[in-house]
């Protein structure tokens, strides 16, 4: 499988993963898919082709991540009643700046969320 | 993973009232499935986020059941697109109110496991599929029609039977 196809597969992952931490009391708006489909889509293919495909051992960190972003999702929406663009905006910022901040500690010079 | 029309299907039916529309969209052309197939991946990302928020923190997902669950739906859901063009904002709230389904089933599966695998991803799989098409025969003879013509399988979730 060639990363652009696996990166499909590995966005389902993430998705499930955000979904579990937003749980079942909130709805997430349509546009912020293709936002956080675009967004991260592109992350994962540069980490991909910088550091090869180490999706089955990046997993268990990156979904991790993922359900970091459903739960600062979650905080942002506050007493709205679905996740608007502008709250998985914010969600993603801070989920980035923590990625970039471990990034840092570890020495990794790109900062992508993927490599978090 | 709803619409904002429909701030919380949770609490819905399973077998909430369907499309009933027989238009059809008739041999699209290589744009238009270029375009279909850009679509359907959101519409695969809006079906996993809705999966994930019904499994919460109850257990987790092998990726091996993530594999076999996109080859799956991504097939049938870009057979309904070319058939049907993409109705996904019209039937978004009952496509993922099926999604609620597949989730608990998948849970109920996996109990006695570390996480969901791809078997109870699979027989999660066949116990929607066979609940959508019974819903889809007796929603068809409701209303009159033939429950084997192409406006019946569209009642009650094409999108996971076709």
């Amino acid at each position: 499988m060639t990363p652009a196809q696996e990166v499909d597969y590995i966005l389902n992952d993430c998705f499930f993963a955000v979904g579990q931490a937003v749980g079942t009391q909130k709805s997430l708006d349509f546009d912020v898919i293709p936002w956080w489909r675009a967004r991260y889509r592109a992350f994962f293919l540069h980490a991909m082709s910088a550091n090869g495909n180490s999706w089955l051992r990046d997993r268990h960190r990156v979904t991790a991540v993922g359900r970091f972003l459903g739960q600062r999702a979650l905080h942002h929406a506050a007493d709205n009643p679905s996740i608007d663009l502008r709250t998985a905006e914010l969600a993603s910022s801070d989920v980035e700046t923590g990625c970039r901040m471990n990034a840092e500690r570890e020495g990794v010079p790109a900062p992508h969320a993927s490599q978090a | 993973m709803n619409t904002q029309e429909t701030p919380n299907p949770f609490h819905s039916d399973v077998t909430d009232s369907q499309s009933t529309s027989t238009d059809t969209f008739n041999s699209p052309s290589p744009v238009e499935i270029q375009e279909l197939e850009r679509q359907v991946e959101y519409i695969v990302d809006d079906c996993f986020f809705t999966v994930g928020q019904v499994v919460g923190m109850r257990t987790t997902v092998d990726y091996d059941a993530v594999i076999w669950w996109r080859d799956h739906y991504r097939e049938k859901f870009l057979a309904a697109m070319m058939a049907f063009g993409n109705r996904w904002m019209e039937d978004r709230s009952n496509v993922t109110t099926v999604a609620i389904m597949l989730a608990e089933r998948a849970v109920r599966y996996s109990e006695g496991k570390p996480s969901i695998d791809a078997e109870a991803a699979r027989r999660a799989a066949a116990d929607v599929e066979r609940h959508c098409e019974l819903h889809a025969r007796r929603a068809a003879r409701r209303s009159g029609l033939d429950p084997s013509d192409a406006s019946a399988t569209r009642i009650a979730g094409y999108w996971c039977t076709f």
